[in-house]
């Protein structure tokens, strides 16, 4: 319903020839969207539709919040980068594309909808990771490409094992009839193994989308040679858009606690993954020497501590997945003002690698700082939104009896403080190679401070962002 | 045994070779072809299965455009002949993780109850039941699967598209 | 045809999908050639599709919603198909290469 108006201005931005309104259009097909959701949660707080696929519940309206505010700021931080291509128009409708895709998904409860929402947004992501015209990110596309194909087909024969054993596609149903939830309710042994199948497969698919361990190959990849604000992009909308189909998925179809018989197994699976995961992503991110191969092999490692929410089930959706819901918000923040002040930077000076930022704290204070900052944030100190996220996540796991999962989280941050404050103390006590100063552009600066702002105003005060994500996830 | 169940062990044979002779074929139009064996077997198990309907689209879409186009990619991207000279390294390895793949899948399916028609017969869809369902039931993600398709016209379009500037990397 | 469902259990159509989907798996480790890779990736993909429409067809009538599925993804393939394909075409006038490890400006 929302995406149906982003699609036609989509549309529209496609035939536009005006290219330096684009960014505008897009930005003002954003606010139709907010406005229409506005409109639907004053109307009607519960409300189902599409023949029971689609659900509009606290839970989507959560998430379209962020994925409407996470293409917001894309589009502010990129609008002077784009400028730059060819195709600008087919750039923004596929960014806007991705968009309502994602806000799709965070609705879709019915295996075929979930399906066709993937692909949209990864079709799209697909084609603009391979955008700019150099060879790397041709080379990151078809990666990508290769590595999306295969988990779709692996996701496909997960839900195909779902349909079968159900006979239905839909996660529940909205009379009582048969679903998945209600399956799993049933507990009948004999459709035990096929559900656990189906729940891995399902779990090994949406791992590509979130960069979790097996199919987190792409990222550093994706990340280096894409254009930056589309890994800014991929790195916060994909990831979350992930952790809604999951959380959807495994909470809502097969039930948390102790009336679902399999929320153990897929309990003791996320927090496998997560553990392998964080390592994973922690110890190759020490030997990197370009920024954004870091960011990439952090954003795996993030990922693992955001499947620690979900791993975290026995305490309770309001705990675990609330965890979930809350660090995906506070990663969009401190994530992007990251990638935008990286952005910002590296235009300049024309480098990526990490040698290259010495002294960056005299020639561009206020960037250095907002990285440093940002940094600080994911590496998950006080006062910052990550600190938040990330104790109110490990709370969660040690509820659930999940203690040597937190040490193993904890150790992770240890080893992360290196890297990331390695670049800091770069910036700020290394000598430049070059004096001359500068900022950045009014666009960007104008995301730059949002995403600052919002990190240091969650990390301050998180209490209304966790009471959203907890009244997000009382929908599941 | 029956002519029924005669004719899916030769189809799913035919299947299954050709699946074969996609992954270990040297010569990469020889997988192509066995590609689109493969792919004509599957639509034989469809007929079984009595969906007629899907069989067509398979026999079409799959076996005709989409093989099409992945030929035309093989030929358009060959370099000299058209083997391909080495298999990856870690084949033993593949070998080993298949084998399980498959020994976990089958344990699966084999511990499942699945459920199944009391009278044990295949219900034939009709044309028009699976056309209602489609543009009633399904209209929202049959409007999102055309967009997919369009957007993969547009991205395929902008991506392939030969500009100057292009050649210049290819040292 | 409709006794077929008396003479073949609704098994045997299971393990041939999952006979096809470890085919595709192995040809996905395995093969170098973009373009084979994702014929490996077909394979896989008609393995679901194979699942989805057996299920529909022994379960209750009510529940085509199998071969619907199956459309659908017929659909998507195609579309990843031709976009994989353009991209592997631009690399190709770039390198002059198909070959997934001499793509290697990045690391693997």
């Amino acid at each position: 319903m929302v995406s149906a108006g982003l699609v036609l201005l989509a549309d529209l931005v496609l035939r536009d020839k005006h290219r330096g309104w684009l960014p505008a259009v897009a930005l003002s097909g954003l606010g139709a969207a907010v406005i229409w959701t506005v409109t639907l949660i004053l109307r009607d707080r519960e409300a189902v539709a599409f023949g029971g696929t689609y659900s509009l519940d606290t839970f989507s309206i959560y998430f379209k919040f962020l994925f409407i505010g996470v293409a917001g700021l894309v589009i502010l931080a990129s609008a002077d980068y784009v400028k730059k291509l060819e195709h600008q128009g087919e750039f923004w409708a596929l960014l806007m594309l991705a968009t309502s895709g994602m806000m799709l998904l965070a609705g879709a409860r019915d295996l075929i909808l979930i399906f066709v929402a993937l692909e949209l947004t990864s079709i799209c992501q697909y084609a603009l990771a391979a955008f700019v015209r150099d060879g790397k990110a041709s080379e990151a596309g078809l990666k990508y490409i290769l590595l999306g194909a295969i988990a779709s087909a692996v996701t496909l024969y997960g839900m195909a094992f779902l349909f079968g054993i159900s006979g239905t596609t839909k996660l529940v149903a909205v009379d009582g009839g048969t679903s998945i939830a209600s399956l799993v309710l049933e507990g009948d042994p004999g459709t035990r193994a096929a559900l656990v199948a189906g729940a891995v497969l399902l779990a090994a698919g949406l791992s590509f989308k979130v960069a979790l361990v097996p199919f987190q190959m792409w990222v550093p990849d994706v990340y280096e040679g894409a254009a930056t604000p589309v890994a800014a992009f991929l790195s916060v909308g994909s990831k979350a858009a992930g952790f809604a189909v999951i959380l959807r998925v495994f909470y809502q179809g097969f039930g948390f606690g102790p009336e679902s018989f399999i929320s153990s197994d897929w309990s003791n699976m996320f927090a496998a993954v997560a553990a392998i995961s964080m390592t994973v992503g922690n110890v190759m991110a020490l030997v990197q020497t370009d920024i954004r191969r870091l960011l990439g092999y952090s954003s795996i490692a993030q990922a693992g501590n955001i499947a620690i929410g979900v791993a975290a089930v026995a305490a309770g959706a309001t705990t675990g997945a609330s965890g979930v819901t809350f660090f995906l918000a506070t990663y969009a923040f401190t994530n992007l003002g990251a990638f935008f002040a990286i952005l910002a930077i590296s235009q300049r000076i024309g480098s990526y690698r990490i040698k290259d930022y010495a002294g960056m704290a005299r020639r561009a204070p206020i960037l250095a700082a907002v990285l440093a900052f940002c940094f600080v944030s994911l590496t998950g100190l006080p006062p910052t939104a990550g600190f938040v996220a990330k104790i109110y996540v490990f709370n969660a796991a040690v509820q659930s009896d999940l203690a040597w999962l937190v040490i193993v989280g904890v150790l992770n941050s240890a080893i992360s403080a290196y890297y990331y404050l390695r670049v800091v103390r770069h910036m700020y006590l290394a000598e430049p190679e070059d004096e001359s100063s500068f900022s950045p552009t009014p666009m960007l600066a104008i995301a730059l401070g949002v995403t600052a702002l919002g990190v240091l105003v969650v990390g301050l005060v998180p209490t209304p962002l966790i009471d959203a994500a907890q009244r997000a996830v009382e929908a599941l | 045994m029956t002519v029924a169940q005669g004719i899916f062990y030769l189809i799913a044979a035919l299947a299954v070779a050709g699946g074969l002779g996609v992954v270990l074929a040297r010569n990469t139009v020889y997988a192509a072809l066995f590609l689109i064996l493969a792919l004509l077997a599957v639509a034989g198990i469809y007929i079984l299965l009595a969906s007629e309907f899907l069989a067509l689209v398979q026999v079409l879409i799959y076996a005709g455009a989409i093989t099409v186009l992945l030929l035309f990619a093989l030929m358009l991207t060959r370099v000299g002949d058209l083997e391909e000279t080495m298999v990856g390294a870690q084949w033993p390895l593949a070998v080993v993780a298949s084998i399980l793949l498959v020994g976990l899948l089958i344990t699966t399916i084999a511990t499942s109850d699945w459920p199944g028609d009391a009278d044990g017969m295949i219900t034939r869809i009709p044309f028009e039941t699976l056309g209602e369902a489609l543009f009633r039931q399904w209209a929202v993600p049959f409007e999102i699967a055309s967009l997919v398709l369009l957007i993969a016209l547009v991205g395929a379009i902008v991506l392939a598209r030969d500009e100057e500037g292009d050649v210049e990397e290819a040292e | 045809m409709e006794a077929v469902a008396q003479q073949i259990p609704l098994e045997h159509f299971l393990v041939l999908s999952a006979i096809l989907f470890s085919i595709g798996v192995y040809g996905v480790l395995t093969r170098r050639n973009a373009v084979l890779i994702i014929m490996s990736v077909e394979l896989m993909l008609n393995a679901a599709s194979i699942n989805m429409v057996a299920f529909a067809a022994y379960t209750s009538p009510a529940a085509f919603t199998g071969i619907i599925f199956a459309i659908f993804i017929i659909t998507i393939a195609a579309a990843e198909v031709g976009l994989a394909l353009a991209i592997i075409l631009r690399i190709f006038r770039n390198r002059g290469t198909a070959n997934v490890d001499e793509v290697n400006a990045l690391k693997w």
